[in-house]
Order: structure tokens, then sequence, then C-alpha cells
């Protein structure tokens, strides 16, 4: 389907280009200018991570300091959407209140009418052009660097420059339009008009996916008289609607935080759009006046239109400010996580109770497939994806490249994924034994209940140690990264080997594998204690992060522990005398102890004793 | 049931300790066998080059596997000497 669609738009294109040189100028304009919105984008990212989000997590605390960050990231970067998708993750991450983010958006909205200023003031006087071809070449020099800030860099030019090639084109593009066509002639007056054109600059702005190419054709076509002042504005309103549908797809996939961001920045666009269309004859008249004031001349329209581009935007801002705080309750209410239908157990059905035998093996068997979402949960929680930890990838290179948590509501996720299935784990359970069994059925079944309880709890204690990674987690303070980047590879590691070790046979060996694990967990808690009590010696931690930190090692080796617990249920022989035999060969926590302090005090000399028998 | 059939029984159930102390005996073994392998094999992986955090892990891996081992053999003497010793005890009775 997807491919038919590209066919045709293809065709359409190569049809609409073959009877119209001066369309293909058109066209290459804004697909110049929207390769360059891309680079731009690619260089923002790269600085991304970093002091972009520090300034964000600090700029926000005061609904005025959000309006103004979002202003002056946007008039920097050029990009409301950027701005906004990025702002909607952090929401949804929990980084940044709502508020904030709200805020964030409005004085985004406002940030991206510079755009408007600049192609009008800027762009079509004066030969940019020129001005693209030196900034090329700086780009695609800066490129060639292997360097991540140099490289970024370059994308940034890279992107100034395609955008003012892309101005420039289209400006060409629509000069012979001037002479041939009065597209103005078809203008629409009246309300009637202004709905058309608000849909149409949506439309515009939908298929660019951005306001500021809608923007430029709409000063271009002005310029050149192809359409109507009247009509422009009513463009320039849809343009700014038409941001929000990318929010939308943004919002859609994150969490309920994001879907709130989302919905507000719908609101607000829609609010301001509707109070723009409903006042546009007074708009246009403070717009005369204002020019008046400022010196632009009566029949600038180019100037005009962004000055009624900041207005409008400003009016919404004035408008709703006052009602962040309400609009933030509302959509508290009203946008609650939609709970997901309960995951529902694969293999406990009632023929299962039957026979112990089979009960036993359903319960484990779901005990396994409850095991297999914390698996994911966890990860996730700690910012790495499942495939990185299913791969042979480095997980220490993967956890220091993390650049940003993968947004996640561990509570709903906790809730359909985890809880509902532990419950049907424990009623089943309870079922079962309401039959007549033997002690070893019994005894079995009440180790795979431990084992659903373990599970239960080290995805808890991923929630709690979720809640100051997402904190400090990317802190830019190294001491602060390297601990959190230690808990997270301890984890990493952990549930890579258990992975490993459940595609083995469940057998005594297999279970005894797991002795190692609670080895390397302990010496490696051990080691973080000691690291975090030498930075706090050395003053490298403060003491309010150093709390923080030795309670998440605390909830990182709960994890590392109940994972443990949970897999020896699972990996266990189901031959009783080959569990017995693993039992008696498992090491306790004093052989634990003795091993771990003999490599301590040894460089590494192993003193094996000749075992032949 | 015949008296000899009852006898039969009677004496199995008696046996029973050691039988399951026999069959502890032998899981063991395979287990200590199974074991004996991955040592050989983590020694083995001792001999590639690796880098010094994976060296720790592998010798950590191996001196878990040794004492696993030392256990199993402890416990396979145990239950030798409680078999013979049992089989004095009878002799003597």
């Amino acid at each position: 389907m997807q491919r038919l669609w590209l066919a045709a738009i293809f065709l359409l294109l190569g049809y609409t280009f073959w009877i119209s040189p001066d369309l293909s100028e058109i066209a290459a304009g804004i697909a110049l200018f929207m390769f360059g919105m891309r680079s731009l984008e690619t260089g923002f990212k790269t600085f991304t991570g970093g002091p972009l989000e520090n300034a964000l997590r600090r700029s926000t605390s005061r609904l005025w300091k959000a309006i103004g960050f979002g202003i002056a990231t946007t008039t920097v970067m050029q990009s409301s959407t950027l701005i906004s998708l990025l702002t909607i993750s952090f929401v949804s991450a929990e980084m940044i209140t709502l508020a904030g983010g709200i805020g964030i958006i409005m004085g985004a909205n406002l940030g991206t009418t510079t755009g408007a200023w600049l192609i009008a003031g800027f762009g079509l006087r004066v030969d940019i052009a020129a001005y693209a071809m030196p900034m090329l070449v700086f780009g695609v020099i800066l490129l060639f660097n292997q360097g991540r800030t140099l490289k970024g860099l370059g994308y940034l030019l890279l992107g100034l420059a395609f955008l003012f090639l892309g101005i420039h084109f289209m400006k060409e593009g629509f000069e012979p339009f001037q002479a041939r066509f009065d597209l103005a002639a078809y203008s629409v007056p009246g309300i009637t008009g202004v709905l058309l054109f608000t849909l149409l600059g949506m439309a515009a702005t939908f298929v660019m996916q951005s306001s500021h190419a809608t923007l430029l054709l709409i000063i271009a076509a002005l310029a050149t008289g192809q359409v109507s002042y009247e009509n422009a504005l009513a463009l320039a309103i849809g343009a700014n609607l038409g941001t929000t549908i990318t929010a939308v797809i943004g919002g859609w996939t994150a969490a309920v935080g994001g879907r709130r961001l989302a919905a507000a920045h719908v609101l607000f666009n829609l609010l301001t759009a509707a109070a723009a269309i409903l006042l546009i004859q007074q708009m246009a008249w403070t717009v005369d006046r204002v020019a008046d004031l400022v010196g632009i001349a009566e029949d600038d329209f180019l100037l005009k239109l962004a000055l009624f581009h900041t207005l409008f935007n400003l009016l919404g801002v004035v408008m709703l400010a006052p009602f962040v705080g309400v609009m933030e309750r509302l959509l508290t209410r009203h946008i609650t996580f939609t709970r997901k239908p309960a995951e529902q157990p694969r293999f406990l059905y009632p023929e299962a109770l039957k026979t112990p035998a089979t009960a036993v093996s359903a319960v484990r068997n779901e005990v396994g497939h409850l095991y297999d979402n914390a698996y994911g949960l966890i990860a996730l929680g700690i910012g790495l994806r499942r495939s990185v930890i299913d791969s042979r990838q480095s997980l220490t290179e993967a956890v220091r490249g993390t650049r940003r948590l993968i947004a996640l509501d561990l509570d709903e996720v906790y809730e359909t994924k985890i809880k509902s299935l532990h419950s049907a784990i424990v009623a089943f359970i309870g079922e079962v034994q309401q039959r007549e069994l033997t002690e070893e059925w019994t005894q079995q079944l009440n180790q795979l209940q431990e084992a659903s309880h373990d599970i239960v709890e080290a995805v808890k204690a991923t929630k709690h140690l979720r809640k100051n990674l997402t904190r400090h987690g990317m802190s830019p303070d190294p001491a602060i990264r390297e601990r959190y980047d230690a808990l997270r590879i301890q984890i990493a590691k952990l549930l890579r080997e258990i992975q490993v070790l459940r595609t083995e046979e469940p057998g005594a060996v297999t279970s005894l594998s797991l002795d190692p694990l609670r080895l390397a967990l302990q010496t490696e808690h051990r080691r973080n204690m000691e690291s975090i009590n030498q930075m706090i010696r050395s003053r490298r931690l403060a003491p309010y992060v150093a709390t923080s930190i030795i309670n998440d090692a605390g909830y990182a080796f709960g994890v590392g522990e109940n994972l443990i617990e949970a897999s020896r249920a699972l990996l266990i022989s189901p031959e009783q005398t080959e569990r017995i035999a693993g039992e008696r060969l498992a090491l306790d926590e004093q052989d634990l102890a003795r091993i771990a302090n003999a490599a301590r005090s040894t460089v590494y000399e192993p003193n094996h004793r000749d075992l032949t028998p | 049931m015949k008296t000899r059939t009852l006898l039969e029984k009677l004496g199995h159930f008696l046996g029973q300790d050691k039988a399951s102390q026999r069959e502890e005996m032998k899981s063991i073994r395979e287990v200590l066998k199974k074991l004996k392998d991955k040592e050989k094999h983590l020694r083995e992986e001792l001999d590639r080059d690796l880098d010094q955090d994976e060296r720790h892990e592998v010798q950590a891996k191996l001196d878990v596997v040794h004492a696993q081992r030392l256990k199993g053999l402890d416990r396979v003497k145990e239950l030798r000497a409680e078999h013979s010793g049992s089989g004095k005890s009878k002799a003597a009775d």
C-alpha cells in the first residue's frame, strides 16, 4: 500500500514537473528547505543528552521561565516540532512537570514566529543563496570530522545552508507565476474563505511537516501577489494548527504524561486559532496599528504577515497562560492511562488441574511467562531494550552510550503485565492445593509461588530504582553518572546471564550455575558501596545524591537477588533425586563469602584442591 | 498375600533409606561428572585471550564450580561412610 502511494506521488510530481518547470523549482525549494530542517534536527540532536536537557529541567520551575525557554530554544533551533517532541519525551519520562511542558509549548509557538520574520524581513530581500554557499562548504568539511560536536556543528551549518537555498528556490519559482496567473482572483471572501484557507494551511503543514515551509510558501505567494493578504492570514493560522499533528503523532506513542502534553498542545493551538479566526478583523486592524508604530510600510504585507503570526500566537499565550493550572488539572483528570486489558495467563487452564504433574508444569510455564514480562520491563526500566541484552553487544558500551532513558509508564505495565499474572498464578496454586497432593508436589508449588513473588519484588525494586535513575541517571556530573551506569550494568549483565541459562536444559548443573551469579552480585554490590563511600570521602559526591545512590544500590541488589531466586525455581530439575543432588552441592552464604574473600586477598592465585576421587 | 511376598515388601520398606541414599550418591556422581566437564571447559576458556574483567568473571565461575565439586565429594564420602557404617552394624547384629 505504502509503495503504491509512493509510486502515485512520484508519477504525479513527475507529470507536474514535466508540464511546469517553475513548479519543479518551487518543489525543489521545499525539498531543500525540508532537508535543511532535517539536518538542523540531526545537528541539535547531537547536543541533546547533556546541556539541553539540563537547561530544560532548570528552566521549567516557573511558567514564565518555561515560556521564555520555549521562545529561546525554538528561536535558536527554528523548529517548534523538535522542541515539542523533546518536551513530550521529557514529560513522559517525568523529568519535567506537565505545567512546565505546557509553558514550553506556548513559548515554542511564539518562538517559531521568528522564522516568519527571518523569511519576510531577510529571506526575500537579500540574496541569501550567496550566504548558503560558504555554509555548505564549511558544513561538509565539519561533517568529515570524527568528533561528535564538530559533526553536529556540520549538520547545523548544512541545515541552515539548505534552508537558505530552499527559500531562494521557492522565491525564484514563484516569480514567473506573478505574470501568468492571478491566484488572488480565486480568493474567497468572508468567513468561508478564512476557514477554507485555514484548512489549506493546515493541510500544507501536515504534508510538508513544517510550518516554516508553509509560511515560506505563503510569504512567497503573497510577495508575488498570488494570495490576498486576508487569505494569507488564514493560511498562517492553518499552518499553526498543522504543527500540532506531528505532536499528536509523537504524543500518541508516549506515556500518559506525553499524551496529556500533546492534548495540551492541540488545545492551545485550537483555542488560539479559534480566537484568531473570530477576531481576524480586529487582529488585522491591530497589525496595521502596530505596523504603523514600528514603522512597517502600509503595503509591506510580508512583514505584516510576520507581525500577524507573532501577534496571534501572543494572543494565545496571553489568553491561556492564566489557565495553565486549570488546564493541567483537567488533563490529569481526563487523560488517565487507559488501562490496557490485563495480560491473560497462557498456561493456566482448568484442564491442567487434572493431575498434580500437569498443574505444576502449567504453573512453572506461567512463572516463566511472568519472568519474561519482568525481564522486558526491568530492561526498559534501566534504559535498555531487551534486544540489546539478548544480543552480544557490549553492555558497558550500551549503558555508557545511553543519552536518554526510554519513556516508560512502569506503574501501568506493572499492573497489566506483572501483577495480573502473579495474581492468576497465586489463585491457580490455591486451587491446586485444594486437591490431595504429596509433600513433593506441595513443595514444588510453594517454590514456584515464591518465585512468582520474587519476580514481583524484582519489578518493584526496579520501580524504586527508576525514580532516581530518571533524575540522576543521565547526570552530566561524571561521578554520579558513573555510579548509576555501574548499577545498570550490574542488572543488565545478570539479566543476560540468566537468559543464557534459561536456554539450557533445566537440571542440577543449570541451577548450580546461579551460584556464580550470586557471587558476582555480592562482589559487585560490595565494590559499588566501597566506591560510593570513597567518593563521599573525597567529596566527589554530595551527601544528598550519595544517599540516593546508596538506596539505589540496595534496590539494584534486590533486583538481582530476587531474579536469581526466581530463576532457581525455573531452572531446577524436574527429577527429585537430581534436585536433591543440586541442593546438596549449592553453595551457601558462608561458602560464597569465603570465595569472595579469597579472591579479594589474592591477586589471583587459586589454590584448587585435586579433586580426583 | 503370600508370606513370601509380604516378607519381600517388608524388606523393601526397611531398606528404603538405604536405597534413597544409593540414588542420591548416584545422582551426585552424575552431577559431579558434569561439573568436572564444566570446570575443564572454564579452564580452557581461561587460556584464551581475555580482558581483565572477563578473566575475573571466568575465574570466579571456576572457583564456584570447584567449591561445588568439593561439597559434592564431601557428601559422597559422607554417604559412603554411612553406607559402610550401617553395613558393619548390621554385620555386628
